[in-house]
């Protein structure tokens, strides 16, 4: 490996959420990267949700941006359509083979217009909506994706040559060939995702038999506003709309008879989403889930669980349905089940089976040319303590590809495995990438405005309200307006290369989209204005979709006036806006992390490894945090000889200071440049770092129930474990009691790890003594994913699991020196007793209280649990909104050992796209004094959040741009008027508000 | 109906069979007076909807009259018109009116008796047929009118246009398809295109649920579902309200 | 004569209130189409001028919404924004505007039914009232 030359970049496979999320890190951090993708466009199953959980944000609009950002990013080669044939080399030089199939459509030509699929006579099965609405043999996905290249698909097409005949920029070419490619790279990251479980295979739900019966992937496609039915929930027997329908949990999923006996993770949330949703959608409609164990276990889940019960009204029945059956009159469905050991059946419109995750159909065949090991399941073999290593060196694996996941864990890995796999390359950082052109900017200072308006049909989120082209019509009309135009999808990549175009064409100074929401979309379009040869900041948006078209959608003539007016306010301000420039920084390259646990260690040696230095602040006397407790794993490795050696290469590793004991008295400064002051073992430190990482873990519950604390017998699952390995004891008759304090009142969310760690113990108990008695008392098993292996392990050993309802908990006694726990059974609705040797508690896991503190000296937030409260819960999982702070393991919320460690590695990731640049630039939308009106009253001084401002030697008021956030609170707060702040000045925002009631011109 | 007088149109190419109904007349062969003649440079040009056109405007029978294959001024045009006339012949049967109303012949400019025996042949046909308006006159004119639509959708056009190229010829990826395969691609595109005008011309007095729109046209509502969907998608229905659990659509009319 | 359509100017803070009305979008919480938003990094940065000027140019009322007390991205901004108000609410009662006509709220970013509430009532309010009559313009300075 070391002989050979490495080389910069890596490849990633699969462009789903994962893909495009390691892809654009690396690319980031200064590595070329090959984004190779199966299917004809980036974007994976993603693309194909209406609303994500527990946020219930627009999956499209969310991934959106991300798509474009990974479209256009000059380090990033998009090779769709394409598969790995072949594997050569070593890690650090790998020769890859690339089997390139023809898309018959060229890339370089095509402009994504369309007219060749609509002149194409034929109509075959379209794949992304599940055969519910119909395409053309030449098609692409989704109006968003990304390459915007059409594709034949040549099992549809007939050969007419139509396509041909239609297509103005002469991009069909029916002769492409199969194409090899060699591509050298570094490392590999597997980003395959899954496929979806084939419902057929459960002949008795009846799916492909009944019509009624739908996947919980079709149903999603009927709940999408680009959907068939265009977001209205119809059933496909007679279109009608549904009153009530049944969900039905795990098909394909813990389920031994069709092989797939683990959990698929993701399936009760997805379900109570689409319930949600449908209910949103349907007046008066009654959704009900059948489920085995609700597995609500992620951040902020629970609440959305119990959301779902009480506002919404969601029923829940426990219970595993035996079978459908269809009334044929009315193709009603009878779901026959047993609850409470009745047997009982209920009629619905329409059941959603809640289909599993399967491994990708690709696995077995990739696994073979890439040697690397799949598990039993056909998923990429891990292990605990390396969960993004495959069994061969340089390649890595992320997402739903190493175990089924949801969308912020497998962002998570994503980012993580492009730190694994970077740090293989570190080395070559730089060498191959593009660099980023600098594009001249246009001196638009002595032009009068030319304003360019781009107005959004966004498919049919504002077309279908708002009267678009009235509204270019009216934009047209408005003063210093050069140019109107209306776009189906403003943000989509071809779009954008127009709007470029025209800048030129129109020799436009100004631009303005009116679509969506600046929150997302505004650095996309500022972007794209700069390529154009505009300073970014001569961009301004309308919204009229989220406060208009979306909130005004039976009002379609006062909403084609409301965009109309928010046009015509955009085009008062766009008038006046001026170009910025940004004050750049340099960037110190170092790390500060704070929290010596698992994830903290990860972190640091992750940094240590793309060569940046790492501060590791540790609170205590030792490092390993609450992993020093652990004693089993659950698998072959042991948690304290992982630990040992982990510890061993971050104190050995010599661009790592650890400072134990330690406090941190003050964090000040800001992206690149903080500045901290350390107290450690009584000596005080100032460090300068870049970067700040939050890893400070949870703490375990101190339960006040059941007894704890009363009697030695009674013990935590941490306490148990350390006495178990100490051989202090041996017990016969445990009975273990899940959810102590969590889910309750005290700790309102699911803890996530508890019912695993239950039953890793229970089986343990069994190996000491395989006659004991172990009794878990539960409320729902929660071992989602393959940890369903262990809840089967743990029933085949004779692990009593006993179910009880939140309102009956069990009742721990002390009598006559024995112990006594009395438990109430639903289904028998009887108490049943135990004498147990020792009652084990699994406690919850608690938010450090330390967190408010340090959440007010970084400015960062925390969520209404008291954990550390990420940037966006569904793409950004480890960033905070404040730039250059990170989070990591259980300060985000409860996790396993594996999480944590990809939170951690993810967070190198992250960190690296800030830490490998060469400069940072500052905010553009700052405060600036004038410093002939100020008269030095230093009102703004008090005002500012952040210290920004400070007076010169001339007792005037001066601004430091690097510090200030741009809030404006100073320009309020001046009497003079001396102080601006940048894109929001007073003279702007007062013709804005003029321009809300009338036209004005300058 | 002893005193029905058929009217019947009969499309002639202008250098075999138009030749040979003048050489009819200069050879004054006689033939009953109900037919009208329009000329065409050839038969190729014939195109379905003028047939369908016609019929649904209560024109009896069409004749379609063009060169011996192998003789087509234009080489082929005559073989084309050959497969175009198999498929208006299956529009029409769809419509409920017999497909003897429209024959096609070969008559060459030197065949004046042929023409002449043909217009016979076909006018005592069309008399027993008996008149196209005969009953429910609304019904089918409007199924003819569907008919013809079908006829002018782009993808029909295409095929039609298309079929000798793709059997005899072979595709742009040099493959010939089977008459078989060929067949059931059309015949499944024109049931899908005629269901669908079909449940324009339904929809488009007031709005109807897809429930209503399948039970009128004796169809599952599954099936009608999904082509309503489809129409929606294209902008040529309308959601209309709801009634009850049923959204009710309405056919969007083209303001042009 | 039509109904007669109030018109209402809301400035938003970026972080929160904004957001919370994007969510009531993406919620597609329904409400009256009266109001147009106007967005500001901060609460912080809304200048009792701006209000005085939007009832000037006609509005018929004014809401201002920030972050919660405590959720501000800016740490602090909202303090001085409450203050700030609170005075000019005064004065603007003084000089004869219905209080009903200027309202000051906290909306978060996940409060998009709180968003689409404030508006449906601060509509049917101001409709209630009639149109603003309106303000002398004493100095315009633009």
């Amino acid at each position: 490996m070391s002989e050979e030359k490495k080389v910069g970049a890596v490849l990633v496979v699969g462009g789903g959420i994962a893909g495009m999320q390691s892809s654009l890190d690396l690319a980031e951090s200064g590595f070329k990267v090959y984004l190779l993708e199966r299917s004809p466009c980036i974007g994976g199953v993603m693309a194909q949700l209406d609303k994500t959980f527990p946020t219930n944000d627009c999956a499209m609009c969310i991934m959106a941006p991300k798509l474009v950002a990974t479209g256009r990013h000059p380090n990033i080669e998009l090779i769709t359509n394409t598969e790995i044939e072949n594997l050569e080399g070593e890690p650090g030089n790998f020769k890859v083979t690339l089997a390139k199939h023809p898309r018959r459509v060229s890339a370089e030509k095509c402009t994504g217009c369309g007219v060749c699929a609509q002149e194409c006579p034929v109509e075959a099965v379209n794949e992304f909506n599940e055969d519910l609405l119909p395409r053309s043999a030449v098609h692409i996905n989704y109006p968003q994706a990304v390459p915007l290249t059409f594709i034949i698909d040549k099992t549809a097409c007939i050969g007419c040559g139509i396509c041909e005949k239609m297509c103005k920029a002469n991009a069909i070419e029916y002769d492409q060939a199969e194409e090899e490619q060699d591509i050298y790279v570094g490392s590999i990251i597997l980003a395959l995702g899954f496929d979806e479980f084939n419902p057929e295979i459960k002949k008795e739900y009846g799916y492909g038999i009944y019509p009624n019966v739908v996947s919980s992937i079709e149903f999603e496609r009927l709940l999408s506003a680009t959907g068939p039915t265009g977001g209205m929930v119809l059933r496909p027997s007679d279109y009608d709309i549904p009153k009530k329908v049944a969900f039905i949990q795990c098909v394909g999923s813990r389920d031994q008879q069709c092989d797939k006996s683990y959990c698929s993770a993701v399936c009760c949330m997805y379900s109570i989403k689409e319930a949600i949703i449908a209910k949103e959608h349907t007046e008066g409609l009654d959704c009900h889930i059948f489920y085995m164990d609700i597995r609500t276990y992620g951040k902020e889940f629970e609440d959305y669980y119990n959301r779902a019960q009480d506002e919404y009204k969601i029923g829940f029945t426990r219970s595993r349905p035996a079978s459908i059956r269809e009334d044929p009159k009315t193709r009603n469905l009878i779901i026959s089940y047993i609850e409470n050991s009745e047997p009982k059946e209920e009629e619905f419109d329409m059941v959603i089976l809640s289909v599993g995750i399967d491994a990708p159909k690709d696995a077995v065949r990739l696994s073979e040319k890439l040697g690397i090991e799949l598990n039993e399941h056909n998923f990429a073999a891990t292990k605990k303590f390396f969960p993004l290593s495959t069994s061969k060196e340089g390649i890595f694996v992320c997402g739903a590809f190493s175990s089924p996941k949801d969308i912020p864990d497998t962002v998570a890995q994503a980012s993580a495995a492009a730190s694994k796999a970077s740090a293989m390359v570190s080395t070559e950082r730089g060498t191959m990438i593009t660099k980023r052109e600098i594009i001249p900017e246009k001196d638009v200072r002595l032009e009068g405005p030319r304003i360019g308006v781009f107005i959004c049909h966004c498919g049919i989120n504002i077309g279908g309200v708002v009267r678009v082209p009235e509204v270019v019509e009216y934009a047209r009309t408005l003063p210093n307006v050069a140019y109107a135009e209306h776009n189906l999808y403003t943000c989509s990549q071809d779009t954008q290369e127009k709007i470029k175009e025209k800048v030129k064409e129109q020799n436009l100074n100004r631009v303005i989209v009116a679509s969506c929401t600046p929150r997302t979309h505004e650095p996309l379009f500022q972007a794209t204005v700069s390529e154009a040869g505009l300073n970014p900041y001569l961009f301004e948006m309308a919204n009229i979709r989220d406060q208009c078209s979306w909130v005004h959608m039976h009002e379609p003539d006062s909403a084609t006036e409301k965009a109309k007016d928010l046009v015509r306010m955009a085009v008062a301000k766009a008038r006046l806006l001026e170009p910025l420039k940004m004050a750049t920084l340099g960037i110190n390259r170092s790390a500060l992390v704070i929290g010596g646990g698992i994830s903290g260690m990860t972190a640091a040696l992750g940094f240590a490894k793309q060569g940046y230095k790492a501060y590791l602040v540790e609170k205590t006397l030792e490092l390993g945090g609450n992993l020093r407790h652990l004693r089993y794993s659950g698998t072959q490795e042991d948690p304290q000889k992982e630990l040992a050696s982990l510890i061993k290469l971050v104190e050995e590793n010599e661009n790592i200071e650890i400072f134990k004991s330690a406090e941190i008295l003050s964090i000040e400064g800001y992206v690149g440049n903080f500045k901290s002051r350390i107290l450690s073992e009584n000596m005080e430190h100032e460090i300068e770092h870049g970067v700040v990482v939050v890893a400070t873990g949870a703490l375990e519950y101190e339960p006040t129930e059941y007894m704890y604390g009363k009697d030695g017998r009674i013990i935590t699952q941490l306490e148990l474990e350390q006495l178990l390995a100490e051989d202090k004891i041996n017990p016969k008759n445990v009975i273990m009691i899940q959810c102590v304090g969590s889910r309750g009142e005290k700790v309102p969310y699911c803890s996530r790890i508890c019912c695993t760690t239950a039953i890793k113990n229970a089986l343990q108990i069994k190996e000491h003594e395989p006659d004991a008695k172990v009794y878990v008392l539960y409320r729902d098993i929660r071992t989602y994913g393959f940890r369903e292996d262990f809840y089967d392990k743990a029933l085949e050993e004779g692990i009593t699991f006993l179910r009880f309802d939140v309102d009956s908990k069990p009742k721990v006694e002390v009598a006559s020196g024995r112990l006594k726990v009395t438990v109430k059974e639903p289904l028998i609705d009887e108490n049943i007793d135990f004498n147990p040797d020792f009652v084990v508690l699994s406690v919850a896991q608690v938010p450090d209280p330390n967190n408010e503190d340090l959440s007010k000296s970084l400015k960062v937030p925390l969520s209404k649990d008291g954990f550390f409260l990420e940037a966006h819960m569904k793409l950004r999982p480890v960033d905070f909104a404040t730039e250059g702070v990170f989070l990591c393991g259980s300060a985000h919320s409860p996790k396993f050992i594996d999480e944590s460690i990809s939170q951690a590695e993810a967070v190198v990731s992250r960190a690296c796209t800030i830490l490998s640049k060469d400069y940072l630039e500052a905010e553009g939308v700052i405060s600036i004094v004038n410093s002939d009106i100020c008269s030095g009253c230093e009102t703004c001084i008090l005002v500012c959040p952040f210290d920004a401002i400070d007076k010169d030697d001339k007792g005037k008021a001066k601004v430091n741009e690097l510090l200030c956030k741009g809030c404006g609170a100073c320009v309020a707060a001046c009497r003079a008027g001396a102080i601006q702040q940048r894109c929001f000045t007073d003279e702007q925002i007062l013709s804005v508000i003029r321009s809300a009631f009338q036209e004005v011109s300058t | 109906m002893p005193d029905f007088e058929p009217r019947i149109l009969a499309f002639a190419c202008n250098w075999c069979s138009y030749a040979g109904a003048d050489l009819a007349g200069i050879s004054r062969m006689q033939y009953p007076p109900n037919l009208r003649i329009i000329r065409v440079m050839c038969s190729g040009r014939v195109d379905p909807v003028f047939i369908l056109d016609a019929l649904s405007k209560g024109v009896d029978g069409v004749l379609v009259l063009g060169c011996h294959p192998g003789d087509c001024h234009y080489i082929s045009g005559n073989l084309m018109t050959e497969r175009k006339m198999r498929w208006t012949k299956e529009l029409i049967e769809k419509t409920g009116v017999d497909p003897r109303r429209l024959r096609l012949e070969w008559i060459s400019a030197s065949e004046g008796e042929r023409f002449a025996n043909t217009a016979k042949e076909f006018t005592d046909l069309i008399k027993k047929l008996g008149s196209i308006q005969k009953e429910e006159k609304e019904k089918i004119f409007s199924e003819l009118k569907a008919a013809e639509k079908v006829a002018d959708e782009s993808r029909v056009r295409i095929l039609m246009g298309k079929e000798r190229e793709l059997v005899e010829e072979g595709n742009v990826y040099g493959d010939k398809s089977t008459q078989e395969d060929f067949d059931r691609l059309m015949k499944d595109i024109l049931d899908d295109e005629h269901v669908r005008e079909k449940i324009l011309q339904i929809a488009k007095e007031k709005p109807l649920s897809v429930k209503e729109i399948s039970k009128r046209m004796n169809m599952p509502s599954q099936e009608i579902g999904k082509h309503v969907m489809w129409l929606r998608h294209k902008g040529k229905i309308a959601l209309h309200g709801i009634k009850k659990r049923s959204p009710l659509y309405k056919t969007v009319e083209v303001p042009y | 004569m039509p109904e007669y359509e109030p018109k209402i100017l809301a400035f938003l803070c970026n972080w929160c209130s904004y957001a919370g009305a994007d969510l009531a979008g993406v919620s597609r919480f329904q409400y009256p189409p009266n109001v147009r938003i106007v967005r500001v990094m901060c609460s912080g940065r809304i200048s009792p001028r701006f209000v005085l000027k939007s009832f000037q140019e006609g509005a018929d009322g004014v809401l201002i919404a920030g972050c919660h007390p405590g959720d501000c991205h800016y740490s602090k901004g909202n303090y001085y924004t409450r203050r700030r108000l609170t005075v000019l609410g005064k004065l603007l009662e003084h000089v004869g505007v219905d209080p009903r006509r200027f309202k000051v709220k906290w909306i978060s970013a996940s409060e998009g039914g709180k968003f689409a509430d404030v508006i449906k009532e601060m509509t049917e309010n101001v409709k209630g009232l009639g149109p603003q009559r309106s303000f002398k313009r004493v100095d315009d300075d633009e």
